[in-house]
């Protein structure tokens, strides 16, 4: 009897933590998509169950947000930082895992030592730059110091460690120059390492907040995740606009995601097997 | 066709020398394999002609013309991979046609010749898929594809047979041999596999520790080696060394077979009484019919069908014999047996391991 309870208590345990950690996960999202349909007083009374608010939310919403210009900045602000970011970080990658240097290994520590400095200490030494730069208030400010990104450079560098060699030389013998080699072969070959760091890096990207906030200064160039929060924190917030403003935001990110998804698992497994 | 010519050829890493001055001419249409065990310099040595490693000193000429600065693209080499090397997003058609593309020829040139190359290596099949879904001898024959349609002076082989299983090595082998009848090409092919390289070369270089050990045809190499690692490396299973000590006139003591003297070789002749040397008996050497003999004990046989080889010792802890039986597999464990054989075939080597003749 004591044999067969013990695997019963166990797995009850289990599958109890595994519940409540999926409940803990879901439920924000679940809770949002609920809010969306109440009133903002229901959802403050903690009204969980579906309402018939939507249409109004939508609609409040609409009125309060010049919805395309804010996605439009959003969209530029998380494609274009994705597209260079992915472009200047894998170069980076391939250079490092590809070219012999004596201080390649030094080079490369002293950048992964650098991630270890939180961002609130580099806030203010990027916004005396940016603003020295005449940069303030502009697309450029926002994604300029994300371009060169350790942690991408560093996955790169550990997926080009099962990039074949042989493919390189046979490029090289093929009459391709180096940069040929890296847009032709290298990319190509690294397609599932390129769809898992696009999602990582547009997610950063459409999620940023702290820095557009600190570099965006007129209404016109927000994305919406900076005007979601000002929704939130108005005088007497409308929690379910902000519903409906929270899922806006959130859209374009599983879009991505889902789009991806398969690649995501084989870049995350290695791209050359 | 052009030929090949090393001048003393170096390459360093740092302070550590691994190819330490090679000479070698290889004729124009020449099939050169370079052999030698792991870590010899063989690849490097290729990857140095082909331009993928930087030359530290010395000369490489192809076809007459200084080749050390080149692009590898300009050297008029091509070159086929161990791992095939093909791009994994192209289709066959692509991956051969690929190089043609980048030195500008047009659309339908470079179809034209993809086609042909296709057409000699039976790929026309083939040539919309994608390398995923070839096996590993189609594999290989696009690799060589992809090198045919360049035209080049020189084929380079980097091990290309080492991926694939037995039976179909064989027949790669053999279309390998066939295609270089009909290319008419230079080929300087890399293998560890003496069987390749027998079957394959015009020409052998035995490379040990970045230093060619002796150059020459299979046969020569087989038959004449210059040094104990030749006669060691080439021929499988390999060939006996015996350890024996020159006595009054040359004849041969063997001291750990009983003492038993064999008549003076010419090589031995010439030597002064206690020279120690090292004779050399091929594992075909003994036959029943031979005028000296080894009392020897089978430790093991393996009958191949054709032929059985008998893996024996002369008492307890002596060093391994290995004799070819032929045909005949009357030999069992545990069986002592006169291994016959005929001492005029025998090898002599020095105490420094160089060939006495």
């Amino acid at each position: 009897m004591m044999n067969q309870a013990l695997p019963l208590i166990r797995r009850t345990l289990v599958y109890g933590a595994l519940s409540l950690a999926a409940f803990l996960s879901v439920f924000p999202f679940l809770w949002m998509v609920i809010g969306a349909t109440n009133l903002s007083a229901d959802i403050t009374k903690g009204r969980v169950m579906p309402g018939s608010a939507l249409w109004t939310n939508i609609q409040n919403f609409a009125a309060q947000v010049d919805l395309p210009l804010v996605l439009w900045n959003s969209t530029w602000v998380a494609v274009v930082g994705t597209a260079l970011t992915l472009l200047v970080s894998s170069m980076a990658g391939y250079a490092f895992e590809m070219f012999q240097s004596k201080f390649r290994e030094r080079l490369f520590g002293s950048l992964l030592l650098m991630l270890s400095i939180p961002f609130a200490a580099l806030m203010i030494p990027l916004f005396v730059m940016m603003s020295k730069a005449g940069l303030m208030n502009s697309y450029t400010a926002i994604i300029a110091p994300g371009v060169a990104s350790i942690f991408i450079i560093f996955y790169f560098r550990q997926a080009t460690k099962a990039f074949p060699g042989e493919l390189r030389d046979a490029a090289r013998i093929d009459g391709l120059k180096e940069w040929q080699i890296f847009w032709y072969i290298y990319m190509p070959v690294m397609r599932p390492t390129y769809a898992a760091a696009t999602i990582i890096v547009f997610m950063a990207n459409w999620n940023a907040y702290l820095w557009p906030l600190i570099v965006l200064q007129t209404n016109d160039m927000k994305t919406i995740t900076l005007v979601v929060s000002s929704l939130a924190s108005a005088y007497v917030p409308d929690f379910g606009v902000v519903m409906v403003g929270a899922i806006v935001a959130t859209l374009p990110v599983v879009i991505v995601f889902f789009v991806l998804q398969r690649r995501f698992v084989e870049g995350l497994l290695g791209s050359v097997k | 066709m052009s030929g090949v010519t090393l001048r003393g050829v170096r390459k360093s890493y740092g302070g550590l020398e691994v190819i330490k001055g090679v000479d070698l001419d290889i004729a124009p249409r020449e099939f050169v394999v370079f052999v030698g065990p792991s870590g010899c310099g063989k690849s490097t040595l290729l990857r140095m002609i082909a331009g993928l490693e930087e030359i530290s000193g010395g000369e490489l000429q192809i076809g007459g013309t200084r080749m050390n600065e080149v692009d590898p693209s300009a050297r008029g080499i091509a070159m086929v991979f161990q791992t095939y090397a093909l791009y994994p997003h192209m289709t066959v058609r692509e991956n051969m046609g690929f190089a043609l593309r980048f030195a500008g020829l047009s659309k339908a040139e470079i179809d034209k010749q993809v086609m042909e190359a296709a057409r000699v290596l039976e790929l026309e099949p083939l040539l919309d898929r994608k390398p995923k879904a070839l096996s590993g001898g189609q594999r290989q024959r696009v690799a060589i594809g992809r090198a045919i349609v360049r035209h080049p002076q020189v084929f380079l082989f980097d091990e290309p047979l080492s991926n694939l299983d037995a039976e179909l090595r064989v027949h790669m082998r053999i279309e390998i041999a066939r295609l270089h009848k009909k290319l008419n090409a230079t080929i300087i092919y890399v293998t560890h596999d003496q069987v390749e390289a027998m079957t394959l070369a015009d020409k052998i270089v035995v490379l040990r520790a970045g230093v060619v050990e002796q150059v020459g045809s299979p046969l020569t190499l087989y038959d004449d080696p210059d040094n104990l690692f030749v006669a060691g490396f080439i021929g499988s299973p390999k060939m006996n060394f015996l350890p024996a000590v020159v006595d009054a006139g040359g004849a041969l003591r063997l001291p750990d077979h009983g003492d038993q003297i064999l008549p003076a070789l010419p090589a031995s002749a010439k030597l002064s009484s206690g020279t120690q040397v090292t004779l050399g008996l091929r594992p075909e050497h003994f036959r029943p019919d031979g005028a000296a003999g080894l009392r020897l004990t089978v430790d093991l046989v393996e009958h191949l069908g054709g032929e059985s080889f008998a893996y024996a010792r002369h008492g307890e802890g002596g060093e391994v014999i290995t004799v070819s039986t032929g045909d005949s597999r009357a030999l069992e464990s545990g069986q002592s047996f006169d291994a016959r054989f005929d001492p005029s075939k025998a090898l002599l080597f020095n105490a420094q391991g160089l060939r006495l003749r």
